[in-house]
């Protein structure tokens, strides 16, 4: 049945109305989150708060066992499903950059858009850098191209790579997951707590 | 641990252990049993050979008719401008149409009619294809046999006939004299070129990313 665009049960048109309700979504959840709060947010990097490891983890381990059921009960096609291209160069250097960023500023880009909706005066400095880095890039792009095409590997997946089924990967990354949300909370006790 | 978790926790994990389990991509775009059987009980599955015939001389480009016995039987005799798709090579392993075959099936806007020296082999690819969610199929009610004995040897009506039998005679008559049938001048028929394939529209797919 699904993706039920691409399958046709919804007509393309809708894309844009469809995003703007995701997205709306999307924000209220990061607003929800606590993720307007560039101190929450860099509280990963000093180990005083991992909100940012426990949302985004527990997105992607829903999202996935999500999926594996519904490809099972027939609901989604996971062979239609869009797969980002891997370019290892830029995913590296980008990462460095982007990681950057991140601890200096204390926003991602999704949610320094959610900063600036309630109103923070440094999610609003932050997005006019995104704002001048997107210019800046954009200038500078012909210098750049190599390393942004660069390691380029097409629409691969760990289950590929490795020769492992969907379900055992699904399976690990669980437990991986949990794993990682309890070191983080004897880490979150071993630091000082920061008043937020 | 906070106890709000708890539950959450164990759904995930419980989940996680299911994913092991389950088997890997069962999803087919196969059409439902029940859906199945409403449509073979359709009697509008089935074309006549007359139908076929008046295709075939009118040369509609928007009819394949496809062969569904075997490469020689294919060879000794075939309709014009038919396509040999054997039904023994129909499927490959993995279930799914075989590649050489699958720019001629499910064009949209094409109907397709299988034939065969009966109705069997020709209902046998008709219901794989349909269940494999192919639209637009029909089978050529009575084969090749039927074919010879309407189209190629027909057999005046009785004089008490109604007049719409005479008209099929008449019909059946001049399409007997085109595919050079008994009693008709042999001629050599114009074989038409194979359709060539044409790219089914790729499905969309979605992009975007964070």
């Amino acid at each position: 049945m699904g993706p039920l665009i691409a399958n046709g049960y919804i007509d393309p048109a809708w894309n844009n109305v469809i995003a703007l309700l995701v997205g709306i979504a999307f924000g209220y959840i990061l607003e929800a989150s606590g993720f307007s709060s560039s101190r929450k947010l860099a509280g990963v990097f000093y180990g005083y708060d991992f909100v940012v490891l426990r949302v985004f983890m527990t997105a992607v381990m829903v999202a996935m066992i999500g999926l594996i059921y519904f490809s099972y009960m027939g609901w989604i096609d996971l062979g239609e499903i869009f797969i980002l291209p891997t370019f290892m160069t830029s995913i590296i250097v980008g990462g460095i950059i982007m990681g950057l960023g991140f601890v200096l500023g204390g926003y991602c880009p999704g949610t320094s858009f959610t900063g600036v909706a309630i109103g923070k005066l440094d999610a609003v400095f932050f997005t006019g850098g995104l704002y001048l880095g997107i210019f800046i890039f954009s200038m500078i792009f012909p210098w750049v191209e190599k390393i942004y095409y660069g390691g380029e590997q097409g629409p691969v997946t760990v289950m590929e790579t490795f020769g492992i089924s969907r379900g055992l990967f699904a399976f690990l990354f669980v437990i991986a997951t949990l794993m990682a949300f309890f070191v983080a909370s004897i880490v979150k006790k071993k630091v000082k707590n920061i008043e937020l | 641990m906070n106890k709000t978790y708890f539950f959450p926790i164990v759904l995930i994990v419980i989940l996680g252990i299911g994913a092991l389990f389950l088997p890997e991509s069962t999803y087919t775009e196969e059409v439902s049993p029940d859906q199945l059987f409403l449509e073979i009980n359709d009697p509008s599955r089935f074309v006549t050979t007359e139908q076929v015939a008046r295709a075939i001389i009118e040369g509609d480009p928007t009819i394949l008719i496809v062969d569904t016995r075997s490469s020689d039987q294919y060879k000794a005799f075939y309709l014009p401008g038919s396509v040999n798709i054997p039904l023994e090579e129909l499927v490959d392993s993995t279930g799914k149409i075989n590649e050489k075959w699958e720019n001629y099936l499910g064009i949209e806007g094409m109907y397709t009619a299988f034939y065969s020296n009966g109705d069997v082999c020709a209902d046998q690819v008709w219901v794989l294809c349909t269940r494999l969610g192919i639209k637009n199929l029909f089978v050529m009610k009575g084969g090749l046999n039927y074919w010879v004995e309407t189209i190629l040897r027909p057999k005046p009506p009785a004089q008490t006939a109604p007049s719409e039998e005479f008209a099929l005679y008449d019909f059946r008559k001049g399409a007997s004299m085109y595919f050079g049938g008994g009693g008709a001048i042999e001629v050599e028929t114009q074989i038409a070129e194979p359709i060539t394939p044409i790219r089914k529209k790729k499905k969309r797919v979605i992009s975007g990313g964070c």
